[in-house]
C-alpha cells in the first residue's frame, strides 16, 4: 500500500558509449512517461530511455500489483508492459521511442507509484491458485457484483470506440526458404541456403541482424561485422527486421507480422516456402525464488542488453548468480562497465539464492550460504528454455534433455522443417555458424536448390536443472502465479500440466509462457514427484508472437457489387438494400405506387444478381434432370422451363428458370442469394458424380446486365427497341427464350418469364450496354407511363401472385412437397437428386404445407415471423411472407402451417409480436392475383 | 524425491496403521499421487515419529517431510468452499483437498460413462446425486474436461429457434443459474445478455421468428433496434453507412458467459464426493456386447464388465459408435476460436453475426474471445488456420473499428460432431444398455447440465424422458427432424 519511494539516488544510469549500442547519441528524442517528460535517443527502447534516467519500475503486476521493473529487456518481458497513446499493451523493452510518445503504466491505480490495490499483496494468501472458484458462492444475488470487482482487475491497457484504424497491409510471398531467427545460426541459415541458389527471407524480431551476438564481447561484435557483410554481397535475401514469424501452418504456408514497415501501421507477409529454418535461439529462464519479481532482479542476458546495446548501467552493486559461462561472462561485463559485484554465487557448486529483499526495488540478497548481501541488483543466469512453438506447429515434438534441462530438437524434425542453433545444441558462435550454414543448405536442396551439405555435429552441453530455490517465488510473472500456488493445484488433485495450466492460469498471459513454461513444468515435477519427461508438456499454439487484429484483417476486403445500373439508381435517390455481396434499390419512393405502374402500365426491375451459369454440351439435359426435380430431356429449342433444386435431403435449395438458346446450349438463372452456391453445386457434380457428363459451365452473373421489363404495356415497349426477335404472342410465347437485339445491341438474350404474374420479360443484356439499354427503355416509354420498381414492389407482387421464395416460404427442413411443388417433382424419373427423400415424403402426410393465409382483420398486417396457435396456444406455424396488397387492398401472407389445419377455409390464430392475437383464414390457391395465370400468358 | 513420500506410503499401507484402511481412500501423499505404482516400495518407517493431525472432514499423518492426507467424514460431507474456508486455509496453511480422487479401476460398475467432460461428469453427478447410483466410473483418455468443454467458448443462451430446442436449452440455463450453489464450485456464470446482430432483412426475420418462439415457451428474448443496441455495445459501429449495416439483434438477457473448466471441475468434484470414480487417462478401446446388449468395456486401463455404456464423447462420436456396430448421421467438423491480449473492460455483453461468421466476448480476464463457424470440410485436427485469424480480425473490426490494436494472443480448434438439423443425439440405441449423448456439435457446453439431468433419469429408470424425447437416434430414420440451423450455425 505505501508508495513506492522515488530513489534519491537512482541506481540505473548511462553509461559512456559501448562499442555495439545501437543508440545514436546524435539524435535525442522526447517523450512522456505518466505525465513526466523525458529523453531518449534514437535506438533507445521506452523502457532503455526509462532506465537510462533512473526509472525502475514499469508496471504493477495483475494480480498483487506488485511494482516491476525489468526482466528479460526483450518482447517478451511481461513487466514492461505499457500503453502508447492510443496503442494498448506495447511491449516497452522492445518497442523504439519516437519522438512524441506519450506512454502511460497500466494497471495501476490511481497512479503507477502508488496504487490502491497492492493492498492485495496483504492478504494475498487468501487469494492462492483459483481463489475466486471457491468462494463467491452464496449469497448468489450477490455474484454479479463481486463480478464487477473482479472485471476491475482484469490486466491490460485501453482501446477506444473510435480509435483510428491505422492502415494495415497484407503481402504474399513465395521464396524457397523461410528462416525464423536472425541470430549467428540464421544468418549463416540463410546464407548457406543463398548460396545453394535458393531465394530466401530471413526473419528477426529485433531491429537489428546478430541475435546474442549484439551484446556479446569484441570476438562476438567481430564475428557479426563478418556475418553482416557477407549478408551484404550475398545474392537472393530479402531481410524483415522486426518482423516475427508467428505461425507455420500445412504446407510450410507462413504468417510474419511486420511491426515496422515504411507507409503502413502494420504489416502481415503471407509466405508459401519449400523449407522452413526454425532458428529462434534460447529464451533465458528466470529462477524462483522468494522476491525474484522486484524491480533490480533480471536476467543476465538482460544486463548483458542493457549495457551494451544501450549503454545503461542497470545497478550500481551487484550480485551475480550463474550456473553457466554466459551468467560469469555477464559479472565480468558489470565489473568493467563500473557495477561493484558484491558476491558472485555459483548455481553449480549448489550456491544459490535464498531471497531477494527490498521494498519498491531490491535492496539485499539472502544467498544459501546464510549471507546478506546488500545489493540494488541481481542477475540470474540459470539456464534456458527452447522455443520451440514453431516447430510445434509443424507438428514436432520436442523432447527433454535431463541432462541439459531443457527441450531440444533434432536438426530435422520434419520433411522441410529443419532446426538450428540453441534450439538443436550448443556450440561456439562458430559452431553455431558452421551448423547453422549447413542447415540452410540442406533447406535448400529441400527446396530443389543445390545439393544439400552434411551435417556438422550440434548437441546440448550438461546444465544444472535449476528451476526453484528453497523458497517460493514467482513463476508466471504476467499472471502472477507463484510456485506455491503450483504446489497447491497439484495438491489439489490439478496435477497434470494441461490441469494445473488451466487451474493456476501460469502461461496463459501475454508472455504465451515463453519466460514460465519450463519452470512451471519444472516446480510442478517437483510437487508431483515426477519429472519433466514424465510430465510432459503443454501444446504451443499459435501465434508465436500475439499479433494485432489490424495486421491479420489487412484491408476491409469486403468487396460490394453493384450493377452496371447503379447509377440511374443512385440518381433516382432508390433506397438502397443489402442483399449479401450486393447493394439494390429497395423502393425509388412509393412501392405501392411502383406496383400500380407495373399492374396497369409498365416498370422495369434491375435483376442484374440473378445467378447466370451458361451449360454448354450434349449432356446438359442429363444434368439437368439430376439436379432438378422436374424433368429436362423434351426441352425444346428456344423453350425455357421453371425448375426447383433439393439438396440430398430433399430440401428446397435454389429455384430459378433454365432455357435452351441452341442444341447444346443453355442458360439457367439462379436465385441472386443462390447464384454461388449454386455454380459450385453443379461443378460438384460434374466433378464427382458426373464427371462423363459432356457440360461445360460459364458463370455469366455479371457479364450481363438483367432488366425485367413487366406490365401489360411491356410487349408494346420492347416492339419499339428489339430487332430480330417476333414479339408477337404465337411467335414468342410465355416460357420461351429467344436472342436479338435491344436498342441497337446485339447478343441480348430475352425470357418471357414473370415473377411479378403480369407480361413481362427478362432481358439479358451485356453488363457494358446495361445502363443504355435502361435508359433507352425509359425514353421509349415515357407515353406508357414506363417507370422503375424495386425489390419491395416486386415481393408484393410476387406475393400477390404467390410464388414463394426459397429461404423465406422454406427453411432448412422444408422438402420440396412442402413447399407447395407437388405438380413439379417428378419422382417417376428414374433418379434426382433427393429424390429418396422425396418418394418416403410423398407417403408421408405429417409435413408442414405452404399455404396462403388472408387475415380476416383487414387493417392488421402480421409481422413476418409471427407464430401461428393451434387450440391448445402450441405452435403449428408461422408466417413466412407478409404485405398489404396494394392490389387487393387488404394484407397477404404466405404461411408454414401444420398438415392438419391447411385445409383451405380453416381459420388459424396469428399470434403477433406485439402479443395479440388475430384470426385468418386458409386461402384456396397460394395465388391471390390472376390465379389462373391468365395475364401472364397474354 | 526418492526419500520421504513413497516409502512413507508404502510403509502406512504395510503396517496397516488402522486409520488407513485401503489405498484408494488415501487422499494425497506429499510429493505423490495416492495410487501411483511407487507405493508399494517398502522402507522401514518409525512410526513412533508419526504425527496426526485432525482438522473437520480431513486429516494427516506426518513423519518428517512426509504427509498422507485422508478424508474422515466420507463420501456424505466434502469439503465445502466458502469465503470462510478460504480464510482459514490462508490462516493456517492448512492444504486443500483433493478435487477428486485418484482410484484404481475396478473390475465392475453398474454404468461406464465415456468422457471426463461436461456432459458425462454431469451424467455421473446426476446418476449418484438424483438416483443414489454411485458405482459409476467416469473413463477419459484424456484429463477431466480437456476436450471439447475445455475448447469451447463457454457461451450458455436458450434462444434457439424450434420450440423443443427452446425448452431444452432454457432448462439447462436454469439449472446453470443455480450450479455454483449446487457443486460448491463458483463456476462464474455472468448473464451479462447475448447479442444476435441482423444485417440484412431475411436475418432479421430470423430474429423475430426466434424471438416469438422463445417468448411463447417462456424465455426472455426481443428484437432491438440500432439505438439500443449502441447503448449495450457503446463500441459496435451503428451507423448506416458500413458495408454491413446493424438493421436490428435477436436480444437474449439471460444469454451470458460461463468459467467452462470451472464447470467440469466441479461436476468432477461433487461427482466424486457422491462415490462416483473418474479415470483420467483411460481409453476405451472396445465395447463388448452380447447378442444386442452391454457386456462390458475393453480399456487400456484392463476389462471393466457393465450392463450401460453412456457415450459422452465429443469431436469422436461416432468412433466409439462404430464399436457396437450403432450407426449415427454425425461428421465432424473443426470449429475454431481465439482469444486476444486482455485490455480494460469495455464489452459487456456477448455479440454475435451470423452475416459476418463472427462471435466476441470479454472474460472477466479482459481478453477477448472469438469464435466463427465450423470448417467447411470434415476433419479429426484441431490445428487452427491463418485463414481463420483473417478473416475473424476482418470481420469483427467491421462490426467494431476501433480495436484494431489489440492482439490476438492464441488460437485453437475443438471438434464439432454435427447433425444433419444441428441438434444432438440423446437417447436409446438399437444395442442394450449402450446410450447416446452425442452430437453436439457447436452447442454442447451451454447444454451439459440438462442433458446430464436427463441422461441420468434415462439411465436410472430406463425411459426417456419428455425434455429430451424429440432429439432421439431414431428420428433420421422417421423423418422427425429438428432444426436449428437458422440459430446454432455461428452463435453458438
Amino acid at each position: 500500500m505505501r508508495p513506492v519511494a522515488r530513489r534519491a539516488t537512482p541506481t540505473s544510469g548511462r553509461l559512456g558509449p559501448r562499442p555495439g549500442e545501437v543508440i545514436d547519441r546524435a539524435r535525442p528524442l522526447r517523450f512522456t512517461f505518466d505525465g513526466r517528460p523525458y529523453l531518449a535517443y534514437e535506438g533507445d527502447t521506452i523502457v532503455s530511455a526509462l532506465l537510462a534516467a533512473g526509472e525502475s519500475v514499469f508496471s504493477r503486476s495483475f494480480k498483487y500489483h506488485r511494482p516491476r521493473g525489468v526482466l528479460s529487456a526483450t518482447f517478451f518481458d511481461p513487466n514492461c508492459t505499457v500503453q502508447v497513446g492510443e496503442e494498448p499493451n506495447v511491449r516497452g523493452a522492445h518497442r523504439r521511442v519516437r519522438n512524441g510518445d506519450v506512454v502511460s503504466a497500466q494497471n495501476v491505480w490511481p497512479s503507477l507509484r502508488y496504487d490502491v490495490k497492492a493492498a492485495n499483496q496483504a492478504v494475498g494468501r487468501f487469494l492462492s491458485a483459483g481463489f475466486y472458484y471457491k468462494t463467491f458462492i452464496k449469497p448468489e444475488p450477490l455474484w454479479p457484483a463481486y463480478q464487477q470487482v473482479l472485471k476491475r482487475f482484469a490486466a491490460g491497457g485501453v482501446v477506444g470506440a473510435d480509435d483510428p484504424h491505422g492502415y494495415y497491409d497484407h503481402r504474399y510471398a513465395h521464396v524457397d526458404v523461410v528462416v525464423a531467427g536472425g541470430g549467428p545460426a540464421g544468418i549463416a541459415a540463410a546464407l548457406g541456403a543463398a548460396e545453394a541458389g535458393a531465394a530466401v527471407l530471413l526473419v528477426e524480431e529485433e531491429p537489428h541482424l546478430g541475435g546474442h551476438l549484439r551484446y556479446g564481447g569484441p570476438e562476438a561484435l567481430r564475428l557479426l561485422g563478418e556475418l553482416r557483410q557477407e549478408l551484404a554481397d550475398a545474392k537472393g535475401i530479402e531481410v524483415l527486421t522486426d518482423s516475427v514469424a508467428t505461425g507455420r501452418y500445412d504446407g510450410n504456408w507462413i504468417a510474419v507480422h511486420q511491426r515496422s514497415v515504411p507507409g503502413a501501421t502494420e504489416r502481415l507477409v503471407k509466405v508459401r516456402a519449400g523449407a522452413l529454418v526454425v532458428a529462434a535461439g534460447l529464451i533465458e529462464r528466470p529462477y524462483v525464488f522468494a522476491g525474484n519479481d522486484l524491480p533490480g532482479v533480471m536476467l543476465s542476458t538482460a544486463a548483458a542488453r542493457l549495457v551494451n546495446l544501450y549503454a545503461v548501467r542497470p545497478g550500481t552493486r551487484a550480485v551475480v548468480l550463474s550456473a553457466n559461462a554466459e551468467g560469469d561472462a555477464v559479472a565480468a561485463l558489470l565489473a568493467a562497465a563500473g557495477v561493484e559485484v558484491a558476491a558472485t554465487l555459483d548455481a553449480r557448486r549448489a550456491e544459490t539464492v535464498v531471497a531477494a529483499r527490498g521494498h519498491g526495488h531490491l535492496s539485499s540478497v539472502e544467498t544459501s550460504q546464510g549471507r546478506v548481501v546488500e545489493a540494488d541488483l541481481l542477475v540470474t543466469a540459470t539456464g534456458w528454455t527452447a522455443p520451440t512453438s514453431l516447430l510445434n506447429m509443424a507438428g514436432v515434438r520436442p523432447t527433454y534433455d535431463e541432462a541439459a534441462a531443457r527441450f531440444v530438437v533434432g536438426a530435422e524434425p520434419s520433411p522441410g522443417v529443419f532446426a538450428t542453433g540453441g534450439l538443436v545444441g550448443d556450440a561456439s558462435p562458430e559452431g553455431l555458424v558452421a551448423h547453422g550454414r549447413a542447415v540452410g543448405a540442406r533447406a535448400a536442396a529441400a527446396a530443389g536448390c543445390g545439393k544439400g551439405a552434411v551435417l556438422p555435429e550440434l548437441s546440448p552441453g550438461p546444465h544444472p536443472a535449476l528451476f526453484r530455490s528453497t523458497t517460493h517465488g514467482f513463476v508466471d510473472y504476467s499472471e502472477d502465479v507463484s510456485s506455491k500456488d503450483v504446489f497447491q493445484a497439484a495438491a489439489e488433485g490439478y496435477d497434470s500440466p494441461e490441469l494445473a495450466k488451466r487451474y493456476t492460469t501460469a502461461t496463459m498471459g501475454p508472455s504465451q509462457g515463453k519466460l514460465e513454461l519450463v519452470n512451471f513444468l519444472g516446480v510442478l515435477a517437483e510437487a508431483t514427484g515426477r519429472s519433466i519427461g514424465e510430465l510432459g508438456t503443454t501444446t504451443w499454439r499459435p501465434p508465436y508472437a500475439p499479433v494485432s487484429l489490424g495486421a491479420l484483417a489487412g484491408r476491409p476486403h469486403e468487396p460490394v457489387r453493384y450493377s452496371p445500373i447503379q447509377p440511374y439508381h443512385e440518381a433516382m435517390g432508390a433506397k438502397p438494400l443489402v442483399a449479401a455481396q450486393w447493394i439494390r434499390p429497395d423502393h425509388y419512393g412509393d412501392p405501392d405506387a411502383e406496383v400500380r405502374r407495373v399492374r396497369e402500365a409498365v416498370g422495369l426491375i434491375d435483376v442484374t444478381p440473378l445467378g447466370k451459369l451458361l451449360l454448354v454440351g450434349k449432356d446438359t439435359p442429363a444434368l439437368l434432370n439430376q439436379l432438378y426435380v422436374n424433368k429436362w430431356s423434351a426441352l425444346r429449342v428456344g423453350a425455357v422451363r421453371y425448375g426447383v433444386m433439393c439438396a440430398e435431403d430433399g430440401v428446397v435449395f435454389d429455384d430459378g428458370v433454365c432455357g435452351r438458346l441452341g442444341e447444346d446450349r443453355y442458360l439457367m438463372s439462379t436465385t441472386s442469394s443462390g447464384a454461388g452456391a449454386v455454380w459450385e453445386w453443379v461443378e460438384r457434380w460434374l466433378q464427382t458424380a458426373g464427371r462423363h457428363l459432356d457440360v461445360y459451365v460459364t458463370p455469366l452473373t455479371t457479364a450481363y446486365a438483367s432488366i425485367n421489363v413487366a406490365g401489360p404495356a411491356s410487349r408494346t415497349l420492347l416492339s419499339r427497341l428489339v430487332e430480330g426477335v417476333d414479339l408477337a404472342p404465337e411467335a414468342f410465347p410465355y416460357m420461351a427464350v429467344r436472342e436479338g437485339s435491344v436498342a441497337g445491341v446485339e447478343r441480348c438474350v430475352l425470357w418471357r418469364i414473370g415473377f411479378t404474374g403480369e407480361l413481362s420479360y427478362e432481358l439479358h443484356v451485356p453488363a457494358g450496354y446495361g445502363l443504355f439499354v435502361w435508359e433507352s427503355l425509359l425514353d421509349a416509354g415515357s407515353d406508357l407511363g414506363v417507370g422503375p420498381f424495386g425489390i419491395e414492389a416486386q415481393r408484393i407482387m410476387r406475393l400477390e401472385k404467390g410464388h414463394l421464395i426459397v429461404g423465406q416460404d422454406t427453411d432448412g427442413l422444408t422438402q420440396a412437397l412442402g413447399a407447395g411443388l407437388d405438380w413439379l417433382v417428378k419422382l417417376d424419373k428414374a433418379d434426382f437428386v433427393g429424390k429418396p427423400e422425396l418418394v418416403w415424403q410423398a407417403n408421408r402426410e405429417d409435413y408442414d404445407r405452404l399455404v396462403a393465409l388472408v387475415p380476416t382483420d383487414e387493417r392488421t398486417v402480421p409481422p413476418e415471423a409471427s407464430q401461428l396457435l393451434g387450440i391448445d396456444g402450441d405452435i403449428v406455424g408461422r408466417i413466412t411472407s407478409s404485405r398489404h396488397s396494394p392490389t387487393l387492398r387488404h394484407p397477404i401472407c404466405l404461411a408454414r402451417l401444420a398438415h392438419h389445419l391447411a385445409t383451405p377455409g380453416t381459420v388459424v390464430r396469428i399470434h403477433l409480436p406485439d402479443g395479440r392475437d388475430v384470426p385468418a383464414r386458409v386461402a384456396e390457391t397460394l395465388a391471390a392475383y390472376d390465379s389462373e395465370g391468365v395475364k401472364l400468358r397474354a | 524425491m526418492a526419500e520421504p513420500a513413497a516409502t512413507f506410503l508404502a510403509e502406512a499401507v504395510h503396517h496397516q496403521w488402522t486409520a488407513f484402511p485401503e489405498l484408494s481412500n488415501l487422499c494425497y501423499v506429499h510429493g505423490r499421487p495416492a495410487g501411483s505404482p511407487a507405493a508399494t516400495v517398502t522402507v522401514p518407517v518409525r512410526p513412533e515419529r508419526a504425527e496426526l493431525r485432525v482438522w473437520e472432514g480431513i486429516e494427516m499423518v506426518k513423519v518428517g517431510r512426509a504427509q498422507v492426507w485422508r478424508r474422515t467424514s466420507g463420501a456424505a460431507a466434502p469439503h465445502r468452499y466458502s469465503a470462510a474456508s478460504l480464510v482459514r486455509h490462508g490462516l493456517t496453511h492448512e492444504p486443500w483437498p483433493r478435487v477428486w480422487r485418484q482410484v484404481p479401476l475396478r473390475p465392475a460398475y453398474d454404468a461406464v460413462i465415456v468422457g471426463a467432460g461436461i456432459h458425462g461428469l454431469a451424467t455421473a453427478y446426476h446418476l449418484a446425486k438424483d438416483h443414489g447410483i454411485t458405482k459409476v466410473a467416469v473413463v477419459d483418455r484424456g484429463y477431466v474436461g480437456g476436450g471439447n468443454s475445455g475448447r469451447n467458448t463457454a457461451i450458455v443462451r436458450s434462444n434457439y429457434l424450434t420450440p423443443e430446442g427452446v425448452r431444452f436449452y432454457d432448462r439447462s440455463v436454469k439449472l446453470y443459474e443455480a450450479l455454483s450453489a449446487e457443486l460448491n464450485f463458483n463456476v462464474m456464470f455472468e448473464q451479462r445478455g447475448h447479442l444476435t446482430l441482423a444485417h440484412n432483412d431475411s436475418s432479421l426475420r430470423t430474429m423475430v421468428w426466434r424471438a416469438e418462439v422463445n417468448k411463447l415457451v417462456g424465455v426472455d428474448s426481443s428484437v432491438i433496434g440500432p439505438e439500443e443496441i449502441k447503448r449495450l455495445v457503446p463500441y459496435l459501429d451503428t451507423s448506416t453507412e458500413t458495408r454491413y449495416p446493424i438493421l436490428g439483434a435477436l436480444y437474449h438477457p439471460p444469454g451470458g458467459t460461463i468459467r467452462h473448466d470451472a464447470v467440469n471441475w466441479g461436476y468432477a468434484r461433487a461427482a466424486d464426493a457422491l462415490g462416483v470414480e473418474i479415470h483420467q487417462g483411460v481409453e476405451v478401446l472396445a465395447i463388448s456386447t452380447t447378442g444386442d446388449r452391454v457386456r462390458g468395456v475393453v480399456t487400456s486401463a484392463g476389462e471393466i464388465a457393465t450392463p450401460i455404456v453412456v457415450n459422452c464423447t465429443a469431436g469422436h462420436a461416432s468412433l466409439l459408435c462404430d464399436m457396437v456396430g450403432v450407426s449415427t448421421p454425425v461428421v465432424t467438423h473443426p470449429l475454431q476460436a481465439a482469444v486476444t491480449e486482455p485490455v480494460k473492460a469495455f464489452l459487456s455483453a456477448v455479440v454475435v453475426s451470423g452475416s459476418l461468421h463472427v462471435y466476441v466476448s470479454q472474460t472477466d480476464r479482459g481478453e477477448l474471445v472469438f469464435g466463427a463457424s465450423t470448417d467447411p470440410y470434415a476433419s479429426y485436427s484441431t490445428r487452427g488456420s491463418l485463414e481463420f485469424t483473417e478473416e475473424l480480425a476482418s470481420h469483427v473490426l467491421a462490426l467494431m473499428p476501433g480495436i484494431s490494436k489489440i492482439r490476438l494472443l492464441r488460437q485453437w480448434a475443438g471438434l464439432c460432431d454435427m447433425t444433419p438439423d444441428f441438434s444432438p443425439i440423446m437417447g436409446i440405441t438399437p444395442v442394450e444398455g449402450f446410450l447416446l449423448d452425442v452430437g453436439w456439435g457447436t452447442y454442447g457446453f451451454k447444454a451439459g447440465p440438462a442433458s446430464g439431468e436427463a441422461m441420468a433419469t434415462l439411465v436410472a429408470t430406463g425411459k426417456t424422458p419428455e425434455l429430451i424425447a424429440a432429439f432421439d437416434l431414431a428420428r433420421f430414420a422417421e423423418g422427425r427432424l429438428v432444426g436449428e440451423k437458422g440459430a446454432a450455425s455461428v452463435g453458438h
